[in-house]
């Protein structure tokens, strides 16, 4: 159901407009409108904050971006009860003394808390660069362990691409031009793609050999400027002891982090959602009107926590603030925010509706019956014993385990789901296609999904799309004579009767009614089309007897509920089999296994789609009434 | 089996198979267009899932006419 909302107007002392905007916040009910969108006679001129403010805003915002930042730095480990005592006691704080406390915290921690993540990101800089460079210079280390080390003699290391070695060739040449035979050239095809050379020179020639190097376009093996200088076997051990020590230094870097956590962590959350709460504080100013000594708030919250309201602003700011109803009108209708408030076992149903859009206020809210038909037909679909528990099994995990709200309700939604899958499994007697009624002589209850019975099932899919759809007019109906909507009503009234004598007419061929009742269906028929012609004026005429052939479609779409449904009962028999056949049991068993898993991925998601289509698209366009705006209170940002 | 039987079994599997065709070619279509509007606007998912489950009616209608074939050959032998 839709929560009932009202709006109101809130007005009072200027001198009180913190401790009633700081009161709203805690309460966290209303939805604050800005004055100047609120009925043009009742403009007001709009609030400003004073200098002092200005400079309060211009204070706290820096603050808590510093503050946002400490908090991507620090790692988690505050406990929450603690916090939720902490942040209680802040928002009883004045805003001057938040400042001062966060300022002194900033200024206290900001050094140490930069310093230890600046070395944090230095040391993994310096890892991945010196493992990087180890790669390279474990292909030329076989190379300098067969050159003597001489002293003022200098060595470069170079990497060729093995198809471009030929250039080593050209290299030795014009070092025997530059430097005559002072030098030494050792070449090795180090793997596949890359060949290995070490050149050893006079140290007196190395701006010549560097230069020769450059003009070549060679560039020699550079390493980091603290290894410069070290042999190839020096540098690559010293890079290995390096590397074993940084770990170690990462683990004392956020060892220290951790510690900083635990003294200053709370204070972090606690004070940037403090001041988060008073900057929105500030820029709900700027949405009030008033004069020069009131001001008037105008919102919207839920009519059940008016009274709590009431007795907040009595309490924290005083009887100098009084709330008033303001009468919506009609054409204000439309701006009303909508809040769904349904029963717990329907609640986790509301974000597949909202997923659509949500209703309009004053609207039917379809959660109840989508969580009423949408596990229904996914048990429908999905109709097997062994799949129904596995479903429940991941659901009560996720239940267990998981604090995430979304998947908490998707894995409620799956609960309902199993059960009817679990109970249409018992139904049509199926554990992993027929492989229960092979293995334990498990029986249907109802009818098997496969042989002559297909018919029954293709007629019970049917029934159950034309009883979802007529359920769907008659809410339209209802909606229409609700709102006094002649032409909506005419046509939803239309499609009704002429779907009726669609069905009507389809029994008496079938032989399920007598033939005598042809000439009353055919009417019934006729009086359908015209009604829902009637708002299509002269188009009527063509358009109506489309209409009709539309609605047949309609509930013809719901023959996908047995036809899904079949698909993944044949896919299970291929896999049974799969393992009939196998020579060998274990492969059997494994490619079976596989193809059933592949089957209940695909089995939940196209039952969870379909039956989802089937709501939003032949069902909802029967009367659902979408375009709500979401209800967002003025809150606590919380922690 | 006859060679009626034989042109109604490809019947059926022809009008699902371009049934299918036809869902498939119309869905590819939608599809690509409705990633692209989720990359600029997620809340956009609920109406883009519609769309794209619409064609699927047709792969039902296809799958409707065949089961009749089928039904009217068991019916007929």
């Amino acid at each position: 159901m839709l929560l009932p909302m009202m709006k109101i107007q809130i007005v009072g002392s200027k001198e009180k407009l913190e401790a009633t905007l700081r009161a709203i916040q805690r309460l966290g009910t209303v939805q604050i409108q800005d004055v100047a969108e609120h009925g043009q006679a009742q403009v007001l001129p709009k609030l400003s904050l004073d200098a002092n403010a200005l400079q309060r805003r211009d204070q706290i915002n820096p603050l808590v971006a510093r503050l946002g930042s400490f908090a991507a730095i620090l790692p988690p480990g505050i406990k929450a009860p603690e916090l939720s005592r902490a942040y209680e006691a802040a928002s009883l704080k004045s805003t001057e003394e938040l400042i001062t406390e966060a300022q002194r915290v900033v200024g206290e921690l900001g050094p140490k808390s930069q310093a230890l993540a600046l070395r944090g990101d230095e040391l993994q800089a310096e890892q991945a660069s010196l493992t990087r460079y180890q790669a390279t210079l474990r292909k030329v280390a076989p190379l300098a362990a067969e050159i003597p080390r001489l002293a003022g003699y200098e060595t470069a290391a170079l990497l060729i691409e093995r198809r471009s070695a030929a250039v080593l060739d050209l290299v030795r040449q014009k070092l025997s031009e530059i430097i005559g035979d002072n030098f030494e050239l050792s070449a090795r095809h180090v793997d596949e793609q890359t060949t290995a050379a070490i050149v050893v020179f006079p140290t007196e020639q190395s701006a010549r050999v560097n230069a020769l190097f450059g003009r070549e376009n060679i560039t020699p093996l550079r390493l980091p400027q603290e290894l410069a200088g070290a042999s190839l076997t020096d540098t690559l051990a010293t890079m290995a002891q390096r590397l074993a020590e940084i770990p170690r230094d990462i683990a004392r870097v956020e060892d220290e982090l951790r510690q900083l956590a635990a003294s200053w962590g709370s204070s972090v959350t606690v004070l940037r959602a403090a001041l988060s709460d008073r900057s929105a504080q500030m820029e709900v100013v700027g949405m009030a009107g008033g004069t020069r000594y009131t001001f008037v708030l105008v919102g919207w919250m839920p009519r059940r926590d008016l009274g709590d309201l009431n007795e907040a602003l009595q309490r924290q700011a005083g009887p100098e603030v009084l709330v008033g109803e303001i009468k919506v009108g009609r054409e204000e209708m439309k701006q009303v925010p909508v809040a769904l408030a349904n029963l717990p076992p329907v609640r986790p149903f509301e974000f597949l509706v909202a997923l659509v859009a949500l209703p309009r206020y004053g609207a039917l809210d379809p959660t109840p019956l989508m969580a009423l038909f949408m596990p229904l037909f996914f048990g429908l679909i999905l109709g097997d014993i062994a799949h129904g528990l596995l479903l429940l099994l991941c659901a009560v995990v996720v239940l267990r385990l998981c604090r995430n709200q979304t998947y908490r309700s998707l894995a409620q939604v799956m609960v309902l789901c199993g059960f009817w899958s679990l109970l249409f499994g018992f139904l049509f007697g199926e554990f992993l296609g027929a492989l229960g009624r092979q293995l334990f002589g498990l029986k249907p209850l109802w009818m098997e999904r496969s042989g002559a019975t297909i018919k029954s099932l293709f007629a019970f899919a049917l029934a159950l799309g034309a009883a979802h759809v007529l359920l769907g007019f008659a809410l339209g109906i209802w909606e229409a004579l609700r709102v006094k909507a002649r032409k909506v009503l005419s046509e939803r009234l239309g499609k009704f009767i002429a779907l009726i004598a669609v069905f009507w007419l389809v029994a008496v061929v079938a032989g399920t009614l007598p033939r005598d009742l042809t000439t009353p269906g055919i009417a019934t028929l006729i009086v359908g089309i015209a009604l829902l012609s009637i708002p299509m004026g002269w188009l009527g005429g063509i358009l109506g007897p489309i209409e009709t052939l539309g609605l047949i479609s309609n509930v013809l779409s719901y023959l996908r509920l047995a036809a899904i449904g079949l698909s993944s009962f044949y896919l299970a028999e291929v896999a049974n089999r799969l393992y009939g056949v196998a020579t060998n049991v274990a492969v059997g068993a494994i490619v079976a296994g596989l193809l059933h898993a592949l089957n209940l991925a695909i089995g939940i998601v196209s039952a969870t789609i379909q039956s989802l289509r089937l709501h939003y698209v032949e069902f909802f366009s029967k009367f659902y009434e979408s375009g709500g705006a979401p209800f967002r209170p003025f809150k606590q940002s919380g922690v | 089996m006859d060679i009626n039987t034989g042109l109604l079994a490809i019947g059926a599997g022809l009008a699902v198979g371009l049934a299918a065709l036809a869902t498939g070619w119309a869905q590819g279509r939608i599809g690509s267009a409705g990633a692209g509007a989720l990359t600029e606007k997620p809340e956009l998912f609920g109406s883009i899932l519609i769309m794209l489950a619409l064609p699927e009616t047709l792969v039902i209608l296809g799958f409707a006419v065949a089961a009749m074939i089928i039904l009217l050959l068991k019916a007929g032998g």
